[in-house]
């Protein structure tokens, strides 16, 4: 019996004492996600991505410079209070960086990461976060020198969108001034790209229309297709994520109305195309990364690696959102090793650093999946070309899964163009 | 309910009677118990203090829906969005007129009174499910207008706000704001102990106890209705202030109708009709989601989670044990929280002669 208790009393020792024998304390990481909110429909994909990516590299890469990342996960339902309560929370576990999630936070949380120094890899696009100097001047847009993003701003996807819509119009060689119609809930997301987009449709010749709100929340949305079909909206520009955006295509198909959809980069995905059947075909949406699953490029093993990590089997679809939340981690982890690099010391303000150390980055071992960005320390932008993709849906999706479905050529995301946007003075921050 | 006092009311004076402290040993627990508090910040970690500092700013407001459907027999689903108007009033006072944040947070209790008056208004003539509809009415009337008035609130982007500051004292860490809100309860719930002993005290309880009785005794109903529904809101404002100064960030979002419902909860799991039962009710609100967390993170990965699936759904448990805890309440102890204290109580002190 007591030879047992001195066992198990050594175990608990060596374990405790295993970590310390690595050398080396875990870097704490702040992850916010929605899993149960507004947007958890393409919060949950992205979450699975990240956290994905940050075990897969603590499996296989040994962690960050031979320190483990602890990833402190919070599902905080989409409500920015409750991200700003959690920010809070993990100043005690002194986390080095967060990757974060929705506008309304992530714009909440600006000052605060300012203030404390911790880089914030946000899965908000919001222009607003983008003056990371503070120059533009424009009323409300504050200094985010902590704030970064993978993917175009949702006010470049949108102007992207704007002019192929502009471009699309005269191809067809349709008669009189395009009609535009901003959509989306009244909520800082769907809000963001809104003056910008209003703005340059103006500028390229369209009628814009007074927008139309829909809740975030799926709902019988035929109130406000009809509204589109009065006005006669023929571009409308979708702000709100997949599951809200289903329920609108459905009742427009219902209510037979004839309108080209832009989609927000959260918009759209295979799974949202899958639930909304052929109401979703044809709707023109950006999608951030070079490659969607299944494709053929030199990254993709290591994005199916990552994707064992929480499907062993390997045989689960992953939409385009997981593959941008691989990407973004990415973008930390490889800003984590750069202020790691010669035995540097990975704090918030050398990993700001490292977002700035290369020009036209890729994560290695990603090459064709991932876009390359450019951070500078006045500019966010990491992006400017906009690939564009059209959904296709070409008959009944309500049987078999995604990855059948994608299979057998129902559900297919079809590239249409790149958008090669200028870095225009006037447009950082909005 | 089992009473403290010794048996046989030996009071012989108005002045004994008005006493707040039954037995001496009550006024040097509450004594200690203060002193405990305020010795916190030397034990505890920043996470729990800050749930002490949510469970100070909650007790007062749920103090003030106490006052409200505990002592004075109205109802509120809305107390949450006076709550969030006493927060925005006093970011906005702070931002707007650059007051300091130690006057703007009385300030919006004041002027969150005077929203609850008008809205308290219809309570004059109103009673039970009318009255909890009329309610509901404010809940949404000024939820709408928080998400509309930009200059107000910010619109939905929400409103940052500053920290509390006196004399160049910063209270911008949960280790000082905890003195802040400390103080705040113990003028607040000293306030409506004192409250409660006063003519308009007696007067809501008797509106409470028999509303046609008390009329007939020549309390004016109207006016103590209106009033009842005047102090509910200056304490959710303060409540709510409190709140803004702690989080530095307002939003409409959380000003829910289910963070109003939450409140009602708080009340009667604390025990109606009790002072110190509504602090207990915030306590126990705040505290249950964190136990049930540690719950749901042992239950994570482990053999049930496995047998019954759960995965993400774990993560519902939490929402899950506060609606259950409410039932249970309901059932096995209606009288609240502060009643089982007060038999806990009793039971030690007539120990071991308990029958």
């Amino acid at each position: 019996m007591t030879m047992r208790k001195h066992m198990l009393g050594w175990a608990v020792v060596a374990a405790m004492a295993l970590p310390m024998a690595a050398g080396a304390q875990p870097i704490p990481l702040g992850h916010l996600m929605d899993l149960s909110g507004g947007t958890s429909d393409v919060g949950t994909p992205f979450a699975q991505g990240v956290n994905d990516t940050f075990a897969w590299v603590n499996k296989t890469r040994n962690g960050v410079a031979g320190r483990s990342v602890n990833v402190l996960a919070h599902d905080y339902g989409y409500q920015a209070p409750r991200a700003v309560s959690q920010y809070q929370a993990w100043s005690r576990d002194r986390v080095v960086g967060i990757m974060g999630w929705g506008t309304a936070d992530t714009e909440a949380l600006v000052r605060f990461v300012t203030r404390d120094r911790i880089p914030y890899v946000s899965g908000s696009y919001s222009a607003a976060l983008t003056d990371a100097a503070g120059k533009s001047g424009r009323q409300g847009v504050e200094a985010t020198p902590y704030n970064f993003f993978y993917g175009p701003s949702y006010s470049d996807a949108l102007r992207a969108m704007l002019q192929w819509a502009a471009d699309d119009w005269k191809a067809k060689g349709k008669p009189g001034r395009p009609k535009y119609v901003h959509m989306g809930a009244n909520h800082p997301y769907p809000n963001s790209p809104k003056a910008a987009g209003e703005a340059l449709a103006q500028e390229l010749g369209f009628d814009v229309l007074s927008p139309v709100t829909f809740a975030l929340t799926p709902g019988d949305y035929t109130a406000q297709c009809l509204t589109l079909k009065n006005q006669g909206a023929n571009y409308a520009y979708l702000g709100n994520t997949a599951g809200s955006n289903i329920s609108v295509l459905r009742a427009c198909q219902t209510a037979g109305v004839d309108v080209q959809f832009l989609g927000n980069v959260w918009g759209m995905d295979e799974n949202a195309m899958k639930a909304a059947g052929t109401a979703a075909d044809g709707v023109v949406f950006p999608v951030r990364t070079a490659a969607v699953w299944g494709a053929q490029a030199p990254g993709m093993a290591n994005v199916q690696a990552i994707s064992r990590i929480s499907d062993a089997a390997g045989t689960a679809y992953r939409p385009v959102h997981y593959v941008a939340g691989i990407c973004s981690a990415m973008l930390m982890v490889e800003a984590m090793e750069t202020a790691a690099a010669n035995g540097g010391q990975v704090t918030g303000e050398r990993i700001r650093d490292g977002f700035y150390a290369r020009k036209d980055w890729i994560p290695k071992g990603f090459e064709g999946v991932c876009v390359p960005s450019t951070f500078t320390a006045n500019d966010h932008r990491g992006q400017l070309n906009v690939t564009l993709y059209r959904s296709r849906v070409a008959g009944d999706t309500s049987q078999g899964s995604v990855k059948d479905l994608v299979a057998a050529g129902t559900i297919k995301l079809e590239p249409v163009t790149t958008v090669a946007l200028p870095r225009k003075a006037e447009w950082l921050g909005w | 309910m089992p009473s403290l006092a010794p048996a046989g009311d030996y009071r012989s004076s108005y002045r004994e009677d008005m006493t707040i402290f039954l037995t001496r040993n009550s006024r040097i627990g509450l004594l200690i118990g203060i002193v405990l508090v305020a010795c916190a910040p030397l034990a505890l970690g920043r996470y729990e203090l800050g749930l002490l500092i949510n469970i100070g700013f909650l007790g007062i407001a749920a103090l003030g829906l106490n006052i409200l459907v505990g002592f004075t027999g109205q109802i509120s689903i809305g107390h949450a969005a006076f709550f969030g108007f006493g927060a925005f009033m006093s970011a906005w006072l702070h931002e707007r007129w650059h007051i300091p944040v130690v006057f703007c947070i009385p300030l919006a209790g004041i002027a969150t009174a005077l929203i609850g008056l008008v809205f308290g208004a219809p309570a004059a003539r109103l009673k039970g499910l009318y009255l909890a509809i009329a309610t509901l009415a404010a809940q949404f009337i000024l939820e709408d207008f928080f998400a509309r008035a930009q200059w107000f609130t910010g619109g939905v982007a929400g409103r940052i706000t500053e920290p509390f500051e006196l004399f160049g004292w910063r209270a911008d860490r949960e280790e000082s704001y905890l003195y802040v809100v400390l103080a705040a309860v113990i003028v607040m719930y000293a306030f409506a102990a004192n409250l409660m002993r006063t003519r308009d005290g007696r007067a809501l309880v008797a509106v409470r106890d028999h509303y046609l009785s008390a009329e007939v005794m020549g309390v004016n109903l109207a006016y103590y209705r209106t009033l009842s529904f005047g102090i509910a809101s200056f304490y959710a404002g303060v409540g709510g202030a409190l709140y803004a100064h702690y989080l530095l960030f307002v939003s409409v979002e959380a000003f829910n109708i289910l963070f109003s419902i939450q409140f009602l909860g708080m009340v009667i799991i604390g025990g109606l009709g009790s002072i110190m039962g509504s602090l207990m009710g915030a306590a126990f609100m705040v505290l249950l989601p964190e136990v049930v967390q540690v719950g749901a993170d042992a239950l994570a990965g482990g053999a049930i989670d496995r047998a019954l699936k759960l995965g993400s759904s774990i993560s519902f448990l939490r929402e899950m044990a506060v609606g259950l805890a409410i039932i249970l309440f309901l059932i096995f102890e209606p009288n609240g929280i502060v009643h089982r204290w007060q038999l806990i109580k009793a039971y030690w002190k007539l120990y071991p002669y308990s029958h």
